[in-house]
């Protein structure tokens, strides 16, 4: 639920959680992303840095420098002046992602799991029974079908949390019981109501649907687009996935092992809450990809 | 409605039109339709008492046959068709009575290309984006979208024509056998594509209309166009050739050069493309271009804009009633 | 280039096209589709129609209503009058279109040319050979790996001309000399810089790189994406391509067959002519997909 004014909490000496509501639905991080923003452009003092998530804010304060209780009044400030989620607009890019979906190295992550861990379905399949979906190709049809809400960065570096942004596309399933040990580099994953990418090859408990060759951070920032920043996507960014071939992964993965790579990102719009919400009302619920 | 008239054969693309044609969707790509030769159409229209906007058959080269199932005050004006009623001879430039039953029969034409029937009360067709004209290519508008087939018929309104009444001889549209014409043209939009010397020998030759030539554009044989140089120093985005340029409007009437291919834009014509028009044919002169056969040979007299707004102007005096004797 | 003042040139005795410049530029569509919005709200005794394009309007007016010289003096007065263009932003909706690239039905309507009407190379290599591109699969490539804007309609009922946002896609091709009498309906055309979705079967001069079973125009009016507009796009839309096997192309044209496909349409973005300049200033222009 949402609440009716947010919840402010401190975190140890230097956080302040805001929490604008106990669900997932995308208007409370809308808010929580609105209020990012809102820090940046007003430059808050004592502001050291901000984490948002599904429904709340985490920011990092300098205690020398303002108090909790200020900071608290500052932000309550902040949120009121955003107003109503549905006058939100927020900067968000575009990032095209080409994927390979029912791809070869996850069926040996999900085989080699099976043998050691346990005996399961191979994912794509089991994602797409759940779903009701006819088969496999389906999902991938849906899972590509919709842009993907940047959530939060979080868990690794780089790794986007995501949620599709068209309600007709939206996908659950649940995670790996027990978790796996390790995870192909750049696997899609897909669990409770999220997808996510994986940016380290450690465990983790998603159902694997596809993976991408191209990298969501560099801490040895090769390329040129991670000249100005150590990882590729922010919270409110979308990103579209774009199924490709083996073939098309060996050449991109060649190209960034090269560096002439480039990578697709368009910068030039802006996200409109109030015209999202105009869009999923006019939506067909009943109509599928 | 009851149905008044059965076709019994269509003749060679037969339509429904409406004088002025579709307007209104142009940007999306719908052209304006309507009667090419409109002075005859217009007229026809005046014949039988029509309002202007009622709609009427335009017959291309070979009329339709028709049987009349009701009793009917019609008109034929445009191209020679030696057009028969039960056989008799049928009068153009006139408004005469036909009872149900009687069957109108046309042959190829002898004289001009195109000819209008209208009867009084109209052709009774649905309107399709604000007109009754046939645009066959989207198939919209007229009968279903296309032209007449044998066994269709067609609804007519109530009309108040009376038959008798005939169009002055010096009223009508001079359609006659000569194989050559002058065709009015006005310079522009594009005519600084072509050099001083293009434009020279664009109004002194003569061209040659092919066979493949209909409502959606005429083509044009005839010498090489001559470039300017602007033709050639242009942005890679308008296209190699010179007569490619960025894509742009097309004015209805455009003599649009598709590399060395002239083809005038008519009423069916795309509203858009990536060719230049250096010379518009204007309205007035659109009801010779009707008339003309494949093979006549064109020659192009250039005008002014004022003085080709007279010209329609000077037809547009001519399809009223003060025409009719 | 923008002209410093836009040209009015007659067309024969009822028109009059007026020319804004003469280059393919995203700036220069913009003002071009603002001017007529102006235009027609204004609503000028004696203009009939607007035909806007990509760097002209083509106006159709009543000489009985309005002589040359006066209409030329009020469109003009209109084009002074509009503000800065930077500050303006618009509300587009983004098209995702699955295209088959080098496909077999497209190749059929090439091989008909050259058996009847003249000898000519296969589109794909035209492409290829001028843009300097080594494969059809970066032919595929370059021209999905952009947004295309709507700048114009015309030429036949719904089609839309595009151009390329990222301007590291935008390629160039002839047209064909003479035209084609047929082009299959559905076919991808490229001609100068512009790419185009063929709504019907017609004449068409642009060279043929793909196909897609999605319909961009029904005049009936019978899928729900029609509801509202005989065609799907409009000026200030956008569309994206994604490139798709013959497996997936045949499944979405079953659906489009079965009455029940679905277009893929997100409408929540706001196109900001001031963050698309600045996105511009970020790429690398001697980069390629």
């Amino acid at each position: 639920m949402k609440f009716d004014t947010p919840k402010f909490m401190p975190g140890g000496d230097h956080f302040i959680l805001v929490q604008f509501g106990d669900d997932a639905r995308i208007d409370l991080n809308f808010m929580a992303l609105g209020l990012t923003a809102a820090i940046k452009s007003a430059e808050v003092t004592g502001v050291v840095d901000t984490n948002p998530s599904y429904n709340s804010l985490v920011v990092e304060y300098e205690s020398d420098d303002i108090s909790y209780a200020d900071l608290q009044t500052e932000l309550t400030h902040l949120i009121d002046g955003l107003g109503s989620v549905d006058n939100l607009e927020l900067e968000s890019r575009l990032a095209y992602l080409p994927v390979v979906y029912l791809d070869p190295w996850t069926r040996e992550c999900v085989a080699d799991y099976s043998e050691k861990i346990a005996q399961r379905k191979y994912d794509p399949d089991f994602v797409a029974d759940v779903n009701g979906f006819d088969d496999a190709k389906q999902l991938v049809r849906v899972h590509s079908g919709t842009e993907h809400w940047v959530v939060a960065v979080c868990s690794t570096p780089g790794l986007p949390l995501m949620r599709a942004l068209d309600p007709r596309c939206a996908i659950t399933s649940p995670k790996y019981n027990p978790p796996r040990t390790w995870t192909t580099l750049g696997a899609i994953g897909v669990g409770g109501l999220s997808t996510s990418i994986y940016t380290t090859p450690g465990p983790g408990g998603y159902n694997l649907i596809g993976r991408t060759p191209v990298p969501l951070w560099d801490p040895r920032q090769r390329h040129p687009i991670f000249k100005d920043r150590v990882v590729l996507l922010d919270a409110a960014d979308r990103v579209k996935f774009v199924p490709i071939s083996e073939e098309e992964f060996d050449y991109t993965e060649a190209r960034v092992a090269d560096g002439s790579y480039e990578f697709n990102i368009t910068g030039y719009q802006r996200f409109s809450v109030g015209a999202y919400k105009k869009w999923v009302a006019s939506l067909n619920q009943g109509g599928r990809f | 409605m009851a149905l008044s008239v059965e076709v019994i054969k269509a003749g060679l693309e037969t339509s429904v039109q409406d004088f002025p044609g579709r307007y209104g969707f142009w940007e999306q790509g719908f052209p304006p339709s309507g009667p090419f030769d409109m002075w005859s159409f217009r007229l026809a229209n005046v014949l039988v008492a029509n309002g202007r906007e009622a709609a009427g058959l335009e017959c291309q080269f070979m009329g339709p046959t028709l049987r009349f199932l009701e009793d009917c005050v019609i008109a034929f004006t445009g191209a020679e068709m030696n057009p028969t009623l039960d056989g008799e001879v049928f009068p153009m430039w006139e408004s005469v009575a036909v009872t149900a039953g009687q069957i109108l029969a046309c042959g190829f034409a002898s004289i001009g290309a195109r000819s209008y029937l209208a009867m009084s009360g109209g052709i009774d067709v649905p309107t399709v984006l604000g007109a009754r004209a046939t645009f066959h290519m989207a198939g919209v508008g007229g009968m279903e979208g296309h032209a007449l087939k044998g066994g269709q018929s067609l609804s007519v309104g109530a009309g108040t024509g009376v038959p008798g009444r005939r169009v002055k001889q010096d009223c009508r549209p001079a359609i006659t056998d000569n194989k050559e014409w002058q065709i009015e043209v006005v310079q522009g939009p594009n005519d600084d594509w072509i050099s001083d010397d293009g434009i020279e020998r664009f109004l002194t030759s003569e061209w040659k209309l092919q066979a493949r030539s209909n409502r959606t554009g005429y083509r044009l044989e005839g010498p090489d166009w001559i470039f300017a140089d602007k033709a050639s120093a242009k942005g890679p985005e308008h296209g190699e050739h010179p007569s490619n340029i960025l894509d742009h409007g097309y004015p209805v009437g455009s003599i649009n050069l598709c590399g060395q291919t002239p083809i005038i834009l008519v009423n069916d014509a795309p509203s858009a493309g990536g060719f230049i028009n250096p010379f518009t044919v204007p309205s007035a002169a659109f009801w010779k271009l009707a008339q003309s056969k494949p093979n006549d040979i064109y020659r192009f007299r250039r005008v002014s804009v004022d003085e080709a707004q007279e010209l329609r102007r000077s037809i547009d005096r001519l399809c009223v009633e003060e025409s009719i004797a | 280039m923008i002209y410093d003042e836009p040209k009015f040139l007659p067309g024969g005795d009822r028109f009059v096209e007026m020319e804004l410049g003469n280059e393919l530029n995203f700036d220069l569509n913009f003002l071009v589709h603002s001017l007529s919005s102006k235009i027609r709200e204004a609503e000028i005794t004696g203009l009939i129609e607007l035909l806007p394009n990509m760097s002209s309007i083509v106006i159709s007016y009543d000489p009985d209503l309005i002589s040359f010289s006066d209409l030329k003096r009020e469109v003009l007065g209109h084009y002074h009058n509009m503000g800065s263009l930077e500050g303006m932003e618009l509300l587009s909706p983004i098209y995702y279109i699955p295209v088959l690239y080098c496909d077999s039905v497209t190749r059929g309507c090439w091989e008909d040319y050259c058996a009847k009407i003249g000898e000519k190379e296969y589109d794909s290599d035209i492409l290829v050979r001028l843009n300097n591109l080594d494969s059809y699969e970066q032919l595929a490539r370059i021209h999905s790996g952009t947004e295309y804007w709507v700048a114009a309609l015309g030429f036949y009922p719904g089609l839309a001309s595009l151009i390329a946002l990222d301007p590291r896609c935008r390629m160039t091709a002839p047209k064909y000399n003479p035209p084609r009498t047929w082009t299959a309906k559905g076919t991808i055309g490229y001609g100068g810089s512009v790419t185009c979705v063929y709504p019907a079967n017609t004449p068409g001069g642009y060279q043929m790189i793909g196909h897609t079973p999605v319909p961009v125009c029904d005049i009936e009016q019978r899928l729900p994406a029609f509801k509202q507009d005989l065609a799907l796009l409009r000026p200030g839309d956008r569309v994206r391509f994604f490139p798709v096997g013959q497996e997936e192309y045949d499944y979405v044209e079953r659906r489009v067959v079965a009455g029940n496909y679905v277009h893929n349409m997100a409408h929540y973005a706001k196109f900001s002519i001031r963050a698309y300049h600045n996105w511009l200033k970020t790429l690398d222009m001697d980069e390629r997909f």
